[in-house]
């Protein structure tokens, strides 16, 4: 278990954003994601202070126990055998079920999230739109909004807020 | 559950969300080791906090195909948040002042060109200026006019404090000089929060009547056979406009006095129709349909409690009256249902240092005698 549990961090340290979403989007058709995350807490709190100390990336150690509470979740309820410790065979086993629906869902996801930014504040829209469709650095954007870097940053926070909140009414 | 525990809690939701970003957007930026111990003991304060952390990385993953959607070019959408600035785009009101004096009539046309070339120039200056709300130049004078277009509802901030907020397909005219605040309905929809000047009474001109504030809420509905006054609170006091100022607002108190006739005086919850023949009797207005063309829930980030109420005003006969400036600067954010005015004083209520009294005709949002240095508590 510890063995995996490193290289699991490991993994998720290397990829990271990627494969978050890729995992989370997975966990929505198999596990209330709220449900998931109040284990992932409780798991956490378990962290003794001495070993938290040593976490050298919370974050990859956060998706580590997301990623194993699904395994687990799995293998209690039989539904995939798992033959392998690899995380993107697990991920793959998480997924192969019920695919098309989750393609189905991201798209929807994407349309509105799409529809949101768009009527975001025009700042907070052109922001984000040149930052991610764009990708554009902090720099480059304030730039051309002839604003602080530290204000890019700020409209990339709100916008993403405003986005995430809006998202949650759909829920 | 009481819509102010619903209120509290969509602003504490409001607040993780931003959080969460925060943090996320910093682990994918190579944090410090401090950082991340920081990191861990926000994740340990709350599920809430796991869970909206978990919410955002999914979302991230989904933001490019999402951003992706936007069709505009980056220029474009560059120009348009230039174009934010919610003041003042034709700003040359200085040297425009300094020439013409109030009765002069001659200064509408001949700048337009010069104007249009300054703008460019004028606007930097102008957005320079304006930063922080800092706008001291003139004392205030000011000559625009604003449009709100077919899509959306547009909030115009006036420089003495005045909310005006503009339906669709609508347009005013606004001038202020050193006497008088004066603003022209050209058509559409408006709904007026006047600020306080008292050395500059305001004058709103709609077609053949004259509206002369007194500290007020009032909607003007503009439409082809006749217009409609709608007072949500305060007094307002209706004029026959002189017959000599057509297209153009150049009524003064006096002047009004003196060859106008008052018609009719509306307090809170009045209604009045106006038209070329005449105007119609006083009666109870519906404040709720004169203001349903307003957006339905109001929300705000990192406002100052003053601007919130101002817009809360809009939708009652009982405006908040922000009376301690401390208070009035305190920022927040939130979603409130807008005809719901009641929710919002009582979120206000269980702020820190803050007492909010109701009287019949105003709730008064004081400080708490003896409160210390207080902030709007962190999680």
């Amino acid at each position: 278990m510890f063995d995996k549990h490193k290289t699991w961090s490991k993994l998720f340290a290397e990829k990271g954003a990627s494969l978050h979403s890729y995992l989370l989007r997975r966990v929505a058709h198999r596990w209330d994601a709220q449900d998931l995350a109040q284990e992932v807490y409780l798991r956490l709190l378990r962290i003794d202070p001495a070993d938290a100390a040593s976490i050298r990336n919370p974050e990859a150690y956060l998706f580590t126990i997301a990623a194993n509470l699904i395994k687990e979740r799995a293998v209690m309820r039989q539904q995939s055998p798992l033959s392998s410790e690899g995380l993107e065979e697990v991920i793959e086993q998480l997924s192969t079920p019920c695919n098309a629906e989750a393609d189905m869902d991201r798209e929807l996801r994407q349309q509105r999230l799409g529809v949101l930014i768009q009527r975001l504040s025009p700042k907070c829209r052109a922001v984000l739109v040149m930052h991610y469709r764009d990708e554009l650095s902090y720099r480059e954007i304030a730039g051309r909004l002839a604003i602080s870097t530290n204000m890019v940053k700020k409209y990339i926070v709100k916008g993403l807020a405003a986005c995430r909140q809006r998202m949650a009414d759909y829920e | 559950m009481s819509k102010t525990t619903n209120f509290e809690a969509g602003r504490r939701a409001r607040r993780i969300s931003e959080q969460a970003v925060a943090w996320y957007l910093e682990q994918q930026d190579h944090p410090s080791e401090r950082q991340r111990a920081a990191f861990l003991a926000w994740l340990h304060v709350s599920p809430a906090h796991v869970a909206e952390y978990l919410a955002i990385a999914q979302m991230h993953g989904d933001l490019k195909a999402a951003a992706s959607m936007e069709t505009m070019a980056a220029a474009d959408l560059v120009e348009q948040a230039r174009r934010e600035n919610p003041v003042v785009v034709f700003p040359l009101v200085v040297a425009d002042m300094a020439r013409e004096s109030l009765a002069s009539p001659q200064y509408r046309h001949p700048w337009r060109r010069t104007l249009a070339q300054a703008v460019a120039f004028a606007a930097i200056v102008a957005l320079v200026l304006l930063a922080g709300w800092q706008w001291r130049m003139t004392a205030g004078n000011l000559r625009e006019s604003y449009a709100a277009d077919a899509d959306s509802i547009r909030d115009v901030r006036l420089p003495d404090g005045s909310l005006i907020q503009l339906a669709r397909n609508s347009q005013i005219h606004v001038r202020f000089d050193a006497r008088y605040r004066r603003v022209e309905v050209i058509r559409g929809n408006a709904l007026f929060e006047v600020g306080k000047d008292p050395s500059r009474p305001m004058l709103v001109r709609v077609d053949g009547h004259i509206l002369q504030d007194i500290g007020t809420v009032f909607d003007v509905k503009r439409d082809a056979d006749s217009d409609s006054l709608t007072v949500i609170s305060g007094r307002v006091r209706v004029w026959n406009a002189p017959r000599d100022g057509a297209g153009e607002i150049k009524i003064d108190v006096p002047h009004v006095q003196r060859s106008g006739d008052k018609i009719a005086d509306l307090t809170a919850g009045e209604q009045i129709q106006l038209s070329s023949s005449g105007i119609g009797t006083i009666r109870p207005g519906q404040v709720e349909q004169a203001t349903a063309w307003l957006p339905r829930d109001i929300r705000f980030q990192h406002e100052t409690i003053s601007d919130v109420a101002q817009r809360f005003n809009a939708y009652t006969s009982t405006p908040l009256v922000i009376e301690d400036a401390r208070i009035a600067d305190m920022q927040i954010s939130g979603v409130f249902h807008a005809n719901d005015p009641q929710a919002f004083s009582a979120y206000l209520a269980t702020l820190p240092g803050v007492r909010v009294v109701h009287d019949s005709d105003r709730v008064r949002v004081i400080a708490l005698s003896g409160a210390g240095d207080t902030k709007a508590g962190s999680l």
